[in-house]
C-alpha cells in the first residue's frame, strides 16, 4: 500500500511537470491549431543559456531561472516569426516540418556551445527530502507542484481577468470572427508564443535543477511528453492539458514500478494509441493540426 | 567509382524508400510521424529471415514487405476515420510502441559456435547474406537503385492515371472525394498499407546493407526526417522525395568542413525555402512549368 | 465614405469579382443584391480585409485599405457583420462583445449599456455562452459585437439568412433604427423586398459584376427581385 501511495506522490510531481510542458504547448495549439516540434527545443535553448551563465558566473538559482525563461521565449518568438507567421493561411505540414528544422538547429547549437552530452545543474534543494508518515516527497517536487499550481492560477487570471486574455480565448474560439471583431490574430499568436514558451522555460529550468543535469535529449523529450499530455487530456483545451499531464505523470510512475521503464513509454503510447482510435467525446475532434 | 561515393550514393537511395513511403501519405493528404517503424520491421524481418532461416534476400524481401504492409495496416485500420494531428500523433504512437517492442525482441539461435538473432537494444548482428555470397558494394548500389527505379516508374504510371488523380482529389479535399464516391476509406488503408510496404522494403536492404541494426535506427528522428524529406523535396512529384533525400544527404557530406554547423545552415535554409515554397522545391507548379518546357 | 473601384478578386484561377465599382455615400443605407454565387458575399469579404484584392481599389474616406488586414480595417471604422455570423460560441454574450470592442482605447460602458438597451434579449443572456442562443439571437449579437467597435461603416451580409419572418422585421427594424443614429450601413440581402424599404441605393450584381445601380423605384421592384433571386441571363 505504501509503495502505490509513494508512487502516486511521485507521480503527481512528475505530472505537476508534465502539465506545465502540455500548457505551453496546448496554448500554442489552441491558438495556431498547429502543433509546434520546436517547442522542447525552445526550451532546451532556455535552459542551455542557463546552463552556460551557470559555468561562467557564479550566479544566483533564482537569476538562472530567469535567464531559462527569457531564453526560451526569444528562442519561441525566433520559431513563431519563421514557422508559423509565415503559414498561418493553410500549408500546416509545412509549418511543422519548419519547426522541425529549427529544432535541428537548436539541437546542434546547444552542442556546439556545450559539447558534453551531459552537464551538471545547480540543485534545487541541496537537503534531503522531506519525510510524511512512511513516504518521502522531494523538496523539488514540492516545488514542482507549487509551480503548477501557481502557473495555473496566473494562467487563469490572464485568461479570464484581462483583455488580452479575452483576445486569446476568442482566437481560440474562432480566429476568423476574432480578425473580423479588430483583433489582430498575428500578435495575439505572437504573444501566446511568447507566454507558453515562458512558461515551457520555467518547467524545463525545474526539471533540470531537479535532476541536476541538462543534456540535448531534454529537446525531444518535453516536446513529445507535453505533446503526450496535451492528446491525453483531450485537445486544444487548457484544464485538459492539467488533467493530461497529471495522469500521464501518475500513469507512468505507476507502470514503471510495476512494469520497469520500457513498458512504462510503451503503456502511455499505447493508452494514446487506443483514446485515438475510440476518440471519446470528450477528446475535442475538431479538425486539427 | 570510389568506395566513399558508392556509400553515399547507397544511403541515398535506402533512404529514399522510407521517404517515399511518408511522401506518398502526404500526398494522399495525412502527415505520418511513423513509416520509420515499418522500416524496422522490413528490416528485422529480413533479417531474420536470410540469416536465421536460410532465405535468399528476394524471397526475404518480399516477406518483408508483406510485414510492412501487414503492420501498416493493423495501424491503419483503427485510425481510419483520424485526420491531421490526430492521425499524426497516431502513427507516432505506433512507431514508438514498434521501436520498444523491438528493445524487447529476444530471438537467438544457435549457428556453429555463435549465437546470433535480435538482442533487444543489443540489436541485430551478423546480417551477413550479401558478404557470404560475396556481393560487391557496387552491385548493391545498382540492385537497390534498380528496385527504386522500379518504384518510381510504378508511382509515375499512377500518377498519370485515375488513381493518381483520386489519390491527388483524396489529399485535397477528403469530405469532397467521398461525396464524389469515391471509397476514401478503403483508399487510405490501401495508401496506408502501400507506404508500409515501401518503407520495409527501404528497411530489409537497409539491414543487408549494415549487417546490424538496432531499435535506435528505427526512432522518431528517422520518421520526422522521412517527412521532412518529402515535403521539401517537393509534393508535385515522386522525384521531390528522392530530391529531399540527396539533398540532406548530399549536402551532410559536401559540407564536411562545416562540420559543426551544418544543420544550423541547412535548418536555417529549410525553414525560409518553406516560406517561399510551402510544397516544398519540386511542387505541382514547378513540376508545371517543367512538364511545360519540355 | 467607401469608393470601390473596378475591384477583382480570384479564387485560385477563377475570378469572382470581374471589375465592381460602387460607392456609400455618408450616412446612407446602400444594397446590394444579385442571385445566389454572383459575387456578393465575397465583395464583403474583400472589403472588410479578409480577402485580398487581384485588382482594383478600395477607399474608405479617402484612405487605401484594400491592402489591410481585416483587424486594421475595423480600426480605421469598418466593420462587418459575417453571413455565418461568427459568433464565438464558447464565450459568454458579454465575453462577446467585449471582443467586439477590442480595439477600443476609452472606456464602453456606456456603449454596452445603449446595446443592451438596444438588444434586450442579449441583456437577458448576458452570461450565457454564445453558442447556445438560437440563429435570431445570435444574429443580433453578431450586430451587436460589431457596434461595439464603434464603427462609421457597417457591412452586413445576408443578416436575415435563415431567420423566422418576425425575427427579420426585427433585424430590420434595427437597421432602420441605427441609419437614423447616424451609422452608414452597406448591406447584401437575397431578401430583395425587404432591403428596397430601407435602402437609399442600392447595386444589383451578377456573375461577378455590377448590372445596375440606381435608387429604389427605377427599376420596377418584380424585375428586380426576379433578376435578384434568378439572375437576368435567365429573363
Amino acid at each position: 500500500m505504501i509503495n502505490f501511495l509513494q508512487n502516486t506522490l511521485d507521480g503527481l510531481a512528475l505530472g505537476a511537470s508534465y502539465a506545465l510542458l502540455a500548457l505551453g504547448f496546448t496554448l500554442i495549439f489552441g491558438v495556431l491549431r498547429r502543433a509546434n516540434l520546436a517547442y522542447g527545443p525552445a526550451i532546451m535553448f532556455g535552459c542551455y543559456c542557463a546552463t552556460w551563465a551557470y559555468l561562467n558566473t557564479g550566479i544566483d538559482l533564482l537569476v538562472l531561472a530567469l535567464i531559462a525563461m527569457v531564453g526560451s521565449m526569444l528562442a519561441g518568438v525566433y520559431v513563431e516569426r519563421l514557422c508559423f507567421a509565415p503559414h498561418r493561411k493553410g500549408a500546416a505540414a509545412a509549418a511543422m516540418v519548419a519547426s522541425f528544422a529549427l529544432w535541428m538547429q537548436f539541437e546542434e547549437l546547444a552542442t556546439l556551445a556545450l559539447p558534453r552530452h551531459l552537464y551538471a545543474f545547480p540543485a534545487l534543494y541541496e537537503g534531503g527530502p522531506l519525510s510524511l508518515g512512511g513516504l518521502t516527497l522531494r523538496i523539488e517536487s514540492l516545488v514542482m507542484l507549487v509551480a503548477a499550481i501557481l502557473v495555473c492560477a496566473a494562467l487563469w487570471g490572464i485568461l479570464y481577468r484581462s483583455r488580452f486574455g479575452t483576445a486569446v480565448r476568442a482566437v481560440i474560439d474562432n480566429p476568423a470572427a476574432a480578425e473580423l471583431s479588430g483583433i489582430s490574430v498575428s500578435a495575439v499568436s505572437l504573444r501566446v508564443f511568447a507566454l507558453a514558451s515562458a512558461i515551457g522555460g520555467l518547467a524545463g529550468f525545474l526539471i533540470v535543477s531537479g535532476n541536476q543535469q541538462v543534456t540535448p535529449m531534454l529537446g525531444m523529450w518535453s516536446t513529445l511528453k507535453g505533446m503526450l499530455a496535451m492528446m491525453l487530456g483531450g485537445l486544444g483545451s487548457l484544464p485538459g492539458a492539467i488533467a493530461g499531464g497529471v495522469a500521464l505523470g501518475l500513469l507512468e510512475a505507476h507502470s514503471q514500478w510495476y512494469l520497469g521503464p520500457q513498458l512504462r513509454d510503451f503503456i502511455a503510447y499505447l493508452l494514446l494509441f487506443i483514446l485515438l482510435a475510440i476518440r471519446p467525446s470528450w477528446m475535442n475532434t475538431r479538425s486539427a493540426y | 567509382m570510389d568506395e566513399y561515393a558508392i556509400g553515399v550514393l547507397t544511403n541515398i537511395g535506402l533512404f529514399s524508400f522510407v521517404a517515399l513511403s511518408a511522401w506518398l501519405l502526404l500526398v494522399a493528404g495525412e502527415l505520418s510521424f511513423g513509416q520509420q517503424a515499418f522500416f524496422g520491421v522490413g528490416a528485422y524481418a529480413a533479417g531474420i529471415c536470410t540469416t536465421m532461416l536460410g532465405w535468399p534476400l528476394p524471397l526475404a524481401a518480399l516477406a518483408a514487405m508483406a510485414l510492412g504492409a501487414a503492420a501498416a495496416a493493423l495501424v491503419g485500420l483503427p485510425t481510419l476515420r483520424l485526420r491531421g494531428l490526430y492521425f499524426a500523433m497516431a502513427t507516432l504512437a505506433a512507431a514508438e510502441m514498434l521501436r520498444i517492442l523491438f528493445e524487447l525482441f529476444h530471438w537467438q539461435i544457435a549457428l556453429g559456435d555463435d549465437r546470433i538473432g535480435p538482442d533487444g537494444t543489443q540489436g541485430f548482428r551478423g546480417i551477413r547474406w550479401m558478404f557470404e555470397r560475396g556481393i560487391e558494394p557496387l552491385d548493391f548500389l545498382a540492385i537497390v537503385w534498380i528496385l527504386l527505379i522500379g518504384v518510381v516508374i510504378i508511382f509515375l504510371r499512377i500518377e498519370n492515371s485515375r488513381l493518381g488523380a483520386t489519390l491527388r482529389a483524396l489529399g485535397h479535399d477528403p469530405e469532397l472525394a467521398r461525396s464524389a464516391g469515391i471509397d476514401v476509406d478503403r483508399l487510405k488503408l490501401g495508401v496506408v498499407a502501400a507506404g508500409g510496404a515501401l518503407a520495409a522494403l527501404g528497411g530489409a536492404l537497409f539491414a543487408h546493407h549494415n549487417t546490424y541494426i538496432e531499435p535506435r535506427n528505427f526512432d522518431i528522428m528517422l520518421g520526422v526526417h522521412s517527412l521532412a524529406y518529402g515535403l521539401i523535396g517537393g509534393l508535385g512529384t515522386v522525384f521531390g522525395p528522392l530530391l529531399g533525400v540527396a539533398l540532406d544527404i548530399g549536402v551532410l557530406e559536401a559540407t564536411r568542413s562545416l562540420q559543426g554547423y551544418r544543420m544550423i545552415v541547412f535548418g536555417g535554409l529549410v525553414a525560409v525555402l518553406l516560406v517561399f515554397r510551402p510544397r516544398g522545391l519540386l511542387d505541382e507548379r514547378a513540376v508545371h512549368w517543367i512538364k511545360s518546357r519540355l | 465614405m467607401l469608393t470601390v473601384r473596378d475591384l477583382v478578386t480570384t479564387y485560385g484561377k477563377i475570378e469572382a469579382l470581374k471589375g465592381v465599382s460602387l460607392q456609400v455615400r455618408e450616412g446612407s443605407i446602400t444594397c446590394v443584391l444579385g442571385p445566389n454565387g454572383a459575387g456578393k458575399t465575397t465583395l464583403m469579404m474583400t472589403i472588410a480585409g479578409v480577402l485580398r484584392p487581384r485588382k482594383g481599389t478600395i477607399a474608405f474616406r479617402g484612405e487605401p485599405i484594400a491592402a489591410l488586414a481585416p483587424h486594421a480595417i475595423v480600426a480605421r471604422g469598418v466593420a462587418l457583420v459575417p453571413e455565418n455570423r461568427l459568433v464565438f460560441p464558447r464565450m459568454t454574450v458579454l465575453e462577446n462583445l467585449h471582443a467586439g470592442a477590442y480595439q477600443r482605447k476609452d472606456p464602453y460602458e456606456n456603449d454596452l449599456e445603449k446595446i443592451f438597451a438596444r438588444f434586450p434579449r442579449l441583456k437577458e443572456r448576458a452570461s450565457q455562452d454564445a453558442g447556445t442562443l438560437s440563429g435570431g439571437e445570435q444574429q443580433m449579437l453578431a450586430v451587436a459585437r460589431a457596434l461595439m467597435s464603434r464603427p462609421k461603416l457597417l457591412l452586413m451580409d445576408e443578416p436575415s439568412l435563415g431567420l423566422a419572418p418576425l425575427v427579420v422585421e426585427e433585424i430590420f427594424r434595427t437597421i432602420a433604427e441605427l441609419h437614423r443614429d447616424g451609422t452608414s450601413i452597406l448591406l447584401v440581402e437575397q431578401n430583395a423586398h425587404m432591403a428596397l424599404k430601407v435602402a437609399q441605393h442600392f447595386y444589383l450584381i451578377e456573375q461577378g459584376r455590377v448590372t445596375f445601380s440606381g435608387d429604389p423605384g427605377s427599376l420596377a421592384e418584380d424585375e428586380l427581385i426576379r433578376r435578384a433571386y434568378l439572375g437576368s441571363a435567365r429573363a
